[in-house]
């Protein structure tokens, strides 16, 4: 199958600290692929490259005079090469987002929120798939009217997935989508996703350190480490790791 | 292969802000050069020039010192938009003093850095506890309105202002006053932010709950900063009323609010030397100018313009990491 994104030896340098050691991956269409790593990994650093969010963070380091930030290597999508495009112009060609930490418009309400989200999309679009993120998110419609600062942790992480979902992703990257939610709501967000998955034509990326709800619903994982690729393999595979096992299953 | 350029610190740095073990004359220069360049510029250099050029150098002293003021409270959070605010209250204390009680410039000084920065501070009291734009807005407000004032209850001789004050002995002594003082005030604040207390100033801009949380009373440090900017506008102000022998409503001017700020942000904020830095270029560079006449506003925010867009961090900042710093290239393996 040919794979929608491919990344050849990147390498991310944060100055003279190697954020990414040589990374190599790829994922085919209608894939989860999951990014398995300890804190400072370089989980991030990834996601925010192929993004092209540390575009904008390079030109804005320059400016301040701070860390120097140099990308090497190449990063296709659908044949095209990306390494260098702005952000905006890859969320045009369906890479979206979801950033940690749950970054949502606090003054704005859950409704004006997954509104702005659709800033590409025509009006009468919008309307129809914030319908549909009302549905894969139940529990966000009694609260359409309520200021998005006010939501808890968990509403908030279903508000910012929902404001990715409203962009119509055809890769959604997931930055540590479970990062301070309860183990139930870690397990319904891990639902929705699967949901999501079986209902569209979407490929999705989940940069997570709790291995224990992601390798399950992941097709193809890697492991980071360092900034280094430590392993890699299937959702099974990986469960099965002995390696994998002691360290994030404590078995 | 592919190469990248590397940034790494001279070990010189690593090593005097670490352990400090300093193993030859040659480090000695190197931490010395920088530090001894104002000292010897200000108080050797400058006192060649020409008279005309001597007198402007006191107003770039004087401006340099409102810039540092300005620094001073950013360095806690505070924007202000008005040094003129400072200045002003300190010229009017001294010329008031000078002229109603007799008092000489060596008593009036003193009394109107301290007095005049207890009533600015007590000002601005009510609004230190806003952050952002509504102290900045108040400050802008208040030289304003206490130029109202005075234009229309005639205080303090009203629009024609205090004439006649005591002049400084001689114009070397007066630019080596305020040189000195100037140098004292670059020195000291940048040896205070650089202690414990200057960590707690600093974190209260970085994130004032977080200061909060370790039990300190932020309000009652950004008083005591406050106090301290503008005791060194105020100063700015008694020693331009008496360079000027009069005390009047020019002192509330927004030159005197905008020529620091402009000074500090092309210098580079946070470092006090940045300040002088900026304050030493931009007045001096407007006086070059008036040779075009009608056109030197333009050049001037042209100028400004570059300044801001080619080095955004300010040029102190800039000249510190190409001093403490060497690039190299090197392979990406």
């Amino acid at each position: 199958m040919e794979p929608i994104l491919s990344v050849k030896n990147l390498m991310v340098f944060f100055e003279n600290a190697l954020a990414l050691n040589d990374f190599t991956m790829e994922t085919g269409e209608g894939q989860i692929t999951g990014i398995i790593g300890p804190n400072s990994a370089g989980k991030t650093t990834l996601m925010n490259t192929l993004s092209g969010l540390i575009i904008d963070m390079r030109i804005k380091e320059r400016r301040r005079g701070g860390e120097r930030i140099t990308v090497y290597g190449q990063i296709t999508y659908r044949g095209e090469d990306i390494t260098e495009m702005t952000p905006v112009n890859r969320v045009k060609r369906g890479i979206v987002l979801c950033r940690e930490r749950h970054p949502i418009f606090p003054e704005s309400n859950v409704l004006e929120n997954l509104r702005i989200a659709g800033y590409l999309k025509k009006r009468s679009r919008i309307k129809k798939i914030v319908n549909q993120a009302f549905d894969l998110f139940p529990a966000l419609i009694h609260l359409k009217n309520r200021k998005a600062g006010f939501l808890s942790g968990g509403e908030q992480q279903m508000l910012a997935i929902g404001m990715a979902l409203v962009a119509e992703p055809r890769l959604l990257l997931l930055d540590e989508p479970l990062l301070g939610l309860s183990p139930m709501m870690q397990q319904l967000l891990v639902e929705a996703i699967k949901v999501l998955i079986s209902e569209s034509v979407l490929t999705v990326m989940i940069a997570e350190q709790f291995a224990r709800p992601v390798l399950p619903i992941i097709n193809f994982g890697y492991i980071l480490e360092n900034g280094m690729l430590a392993l890699s393999g299937t959702g099974k595979e990986l469960m099965d790791n002995p390696e994998v096992k002691s360290a994030y299953f404590g078995v | 292969m592919k190469k990248r350029k590397e940034r790494i610190d001279r070990g010189i740095k690593v090593r005097s802000e670490d352990i400090f073990a300093l193993t030859s004359y040659r480090e000695m220069i190197y931490l010395l050069a920088p530090r001894a360049l104002p000292v010897v510029g200000l108080l050797l250099f400058v006192p060649l020039f020409s008279p005309y050029w001597r007198e402007i150098f006191i107003s770039t002293a004087i401006y340099a010192l409102l810039a540092i003021s300005w620094d001073v409270l950013v360095s806690v959070g505070l924007i202000s938009l008005g040094q003129s605010f400072f200045y002003g209250v300190g010229s009017y204390v001294a010329g008031a003093l000078n002229h109603y009680w007799g008092l000489p410039p060596v008593l009036t000084l003193p009394v109107a850095t301290i007095g005049g920065a207890a009533i600015c501070t007590i000002a601005l009291l009510p609004v230190l506890r806003l952050r952002g734009i509504y102290f900045s807005m108040v400050t802008l407000v208040l030289p304003l309105m206490i130029l109202r004032l005075v234009e229309a209850t005639r205080i303090f001789g009203g629009t024609e202002g205090l004439t006649g004050l005591s002049p400084f002995p001689g114009q070397l002594t007066e630019m080596y006053i305020a040189n000195a003082c100037l140098l004292i005030a670059l020195f000291g604040f940048r040896r205070l932010l650089d202690s414990d207390y200057g960590l707690i100033v600093r974190g209260i801009n970085d994130n004032d709950r977080a200061v909060m949380n370790a039990g300190l009373n932020i309000h009652w440090y950004k008083t005591q900063i406050l106090f301290l900017g503008a005791a060194v506008g105020c100063f700015a102000g008694a020693f331009g009323t008496h360079h000027d022998m009069f005390a009047g409503m020019p002192g509330f001017a927004l030159d005197y609010s905008i020529m620091p700020i402009a000074a500090a942000i092309v210098g580079g904020t946070g470092t006090f030397a940045g300040s002088v830095l900026g304050a030493f270029i931009l007045v001096p560079l407007s006086e070059i100018l008036r040779a075009l006449g009608a056109l030197r506003i333009v050049f001037y925010g042209l100028f400004l313009v570059i300044f801001v867009v080619g080095i955004p961090e300010g040029l102190f900042h800039y000249i510190r990491r190409k001093y403490h710093q060497f690039e190299r290239w090197v392979d990406v393996e």
